[in-house]
């Protein structure tokens, strides 16, 4: 895995690599293009001066720079430079004495034109010549004697000296452009990296924050030192959300299995002791079926909260469905009522308020569970000879479902509590009797059955479950 | 050794106590805090079984104000809190034991013996005065060898008077101590189990470790 900064620092460093080097061939081509054409220029001017020193009188061609004397750089010698002059292209005039028996090349151009060439000099060093081809110059006395003069004829003529020093002169230049180059990339490279590394330092503070926090400190929050920046405050807030979520799972998740925990282990320790004590005491029959009672009763309570504990997880899970059929509300709620009655011993009327005949269509087991529970839930928490209400509002095309009870000992900051897994507003005063699970699977069955549920609790201690949005079936 | 069992499943007090009545204890029951602190104003328990998750107040309150108002008996909590930080809290406020629901009956019973034992400064299960040896955890009295059979009210006051050598209890005191406040137990019936305790450890040739100071009470020299 790379990191952003060695990224970052690569792809800048050649992207400036790439560009310094185009320019670096630019500048140098530019540069030894002028320095060449200047040299050029000078062989021009050299030739100049010879074509100047070029005439043609009646005595014929004269080449007053070949006289003994006036430009001794033709002579033979270390540093010589060379002439030759060709007529018509073909005969040979003149050529320096430095040639020797050598000859300069020529490649024959038309008339007013001249050309330049690199060549290796007869002695053998590294020259560039000028080629030019020109009409000589025609001195004249009087004007009696032009006609007497005769007609000149095109002239090439081949200079070149050596360019040692255009060499040195590019070298050093080049050289220059290569120091340059290298020196501003080493201090941009030494640049980039300290300022990437400055630029990057909240995300590498960031990341030092982040690995420091594992599931022992996840109340720890991100934060950003110094300047805040646009780009990493939304990820610092997102993470501090995120954070903050995940510490509530956290909390919720060791809370439930807390839960679980005690609610089973009471119970456990309850038929463990009493699995105990019971053979110690083989011959006390009374106490033995008093024990298996309890057997029974701790049994049947742990099955219950197995049972509440797996339709959650199922729901969680997505796995429970709705399987809606047409059902008589008021005949379902007797039987619930009747079977609330079956299983707890109270002395509570149910004040019903449904018309006969009114049909629903939801899943039977599912509405069944809802209302069993808020029915032993109205049953437990109100007081003694206290009477529940069910009543019914028709909205449209579905009911509200209204089940109300006294609730003495509830307080309205306990409403946000009850649907919340395990939640029970004396865990001791209810003994074992209840797992606080049960408004959890109300809420959870609601929701498979798309029902709204809402709680409610009045000034008069009266508590008041709303189910809204069961389908009514309208004949 | 007289025990207060707060707890607030009935299921388990009927079960526990039952049991530790079976070995010898002494058992008060108290369902909720309130009634706990009110007991334990009224009697001296030697032990406290205490469960922390009580109805009215805590279980951790009521160890705290027992330590607060002086209270010394030995406190056992006995609670399905697992977490080390509950038994740190509980500790930490002056509780002598901590044990986590689900728990063996049997380990129970021995970390009450054990706390016996530190109340009363004897380390050594067995008991052991003038050649008769009182062994504390097989409930046996033996004299040369020769078991000595006795009854569980004879073993409880026996064990109770060696176990606090040269100090004189009087009737009042060994009913308040050996018996729970639910049993009518009378002063004549303390003394025919002194008597009968007397006479059996005469009949396997063992001293008369039992004497009385007359206006005072009982005594094991």
């Amino acid at each position: 895995m790379k990191s952003i900064r060695s990224r970052l620092n690569l792809t800048i460093i050649s992207t400036l690599v790439l560009v310094l080097s185009l320019t670096a061939v630019f500048l140098y081509f530019r540069i030894s293009q002028h320095v060449v054409s200047v040299y050029d220029n000078s062989l021009h001017d050299k030739a100049q001066a010879l074509i100047s020193l070029t005439e043609l009188d009646e005595e014929g061609l004269e080449f007053d720079f070949a006289e003994e004397g006036v430009m001794n750089e033709f002579e033979p010698g270390e540093l010589a430079h060379y002439y030759q002059l060709w007529e018509l292209g073909t005969n040979l005039l003149i050529k320096s004495p430095s040639l020797l028996e050598a000859d300069l090349p020529l490649a024959g151009i038309a008339l007013g034109h001249y050309r330049f060439q690199d060549l290796i000099l007869p002695d053998g060093r590294a020259g560039r010549l000028i080629e030019i081809n020109f009409m000589p110059r025609v001195e004249m006395d009087d004007e009696e004697e032009i006609v007497e003069t005769p007609q000149p004829r095109a002239i090439t003529m081949v200079y070149a000296r050596e360019r040692k020093s255009l060499d040195e002169t590019l070298f050093a230049i080049g050289m220059t452009i290569f120091s340059i180059v290298v020196a501003v990339l080493l201090v941009t490279a030494l640049l980039v990296w300290h300022l990437v590394g400055r630029g990057l330092l909240p995300l590498s503070i960031l990341a030092r924050q982040v690995s420091k926090i594992d599931e022992s400190s996840l109340s720890a929050r991100l934060s950003q030192p110094g300047e805040q920046s646009l780009e990493i405050a939304p990820i610092i807030d997102q993470l501090n959300h995120l954070l903050e979520r995940l510490q509530s799972a956290f909390e919720r998740e060791k809370r439930f299995s807390s839960n679980v925990a005690h609610e089973l282990r009471t119970p456990l320790s309850e038929l463990k002791t009493l699995s105990e004590v019971g053979q110690m005491m083989p011959e006390d029959r009374e106490q033995l079926i008093a024990f298996f009672k309890d057997v029974g009763e701790i049994s049947n309570q742990m099955e219950k909260v197995v049972i509440t504990l797996l339709e959650l997880a199922r729901s969680d899970a997505g796995l429970l469905r709705s399987d809606p059929e047409e059902i008589n509300l008021s005949s379902l709620c007797d039987s619930i009522w009747q079977m609330a009655k079956n299983d707890h011993v109270f002395d509570k009327q149910l004040i019903k308020q449904i018309p006969e005949g009114l049909i629903i269509s939801t899943d039977r087991e599912k509405f069944s569970m809802i209302l069993n529970n808020i029915f032993v839930n109205a049953i437990s928490y109100s007081p003694q000879e206290a009477n529940i209400e069910l009543s019914v509002e028709i909205a449209g095309d579905s009911l509200i479902l209204r089940v109300k009870n006294m609730a003495t000992d509830l307080r309205p900051e306990d409403i946000v509590h009850m649907k919340d897994r395990f939640w029970r507003k004396n865990k001791s005063q209810e003994g074992t009797s209840h797992s606080g699970l049960g408004l959890t699977l109300v809420y959870a069955l609601a929701r498979i059955l798309k029902f709204d549920i809402s709680l409610d609790l009045d000034n008069q201690r009266i508590f008041v479950i709303t189910i809204s949005g069961v389908p009514l079936v309208l004949r | 050794m007289k025990i207060l069992l707060v707890e607030d499943s009935e299921r388990l007090q009927r079960s526990l106590s039952a049991g530790l009545k079976r070995h010898g204890f002494s058992v008060d029951q108290a369902f909720d805090g309130e009634q706990a602190l009110r007991f334990v104003k009224q009697n001296q328990y030697d032990t406290i079984i205490l469960d922390l998750v009580l109805p009215k107040v805590h279980g951790l309150n009521v160890l705290s104000t027992l330590r607060n108002d002086g209270n010394n008996s030995q406190v056992l909590i006995l609670s399905a809190n697992d977490q080390t930080e509950d038994r740190i809290r509980g500790l930490d406020l002056g509780a002598d034991d901590y044990m986590v629901k689900p728990f063996s009956f049997d380990e129970l019973v021995s970390r009450l013996r054990a706390l016996n034992r530190r109340l009363s400064g004897i380390k050594n299960p067995v008991l052991e005065v003038a050649g008769v040896k009182i062994d504390t955890v097989a409930r046996l009295v033996r004299f040369d060898d020769v078991v000595i059979n006795l009854t569980p009210h004879e073993f409880k006051l026996l064990e109770y008077l060696v176990r606090r050598r040269g100090r004189v209890f009087s009737h009042d005191q060994l009913i308040d101590q050996l018996y729970d406040a639910a049993s009518y137990v009378t002063r004549n019936a303390v003394e025919a189990h002194i008597s009968s305790l007397r006479k059996r450890l005469k009949a396997s040739g063992a001293p008369g470790l039992v004497k009385t100071r007359r206006g005072f009470g009982y005594l094991v020299e």
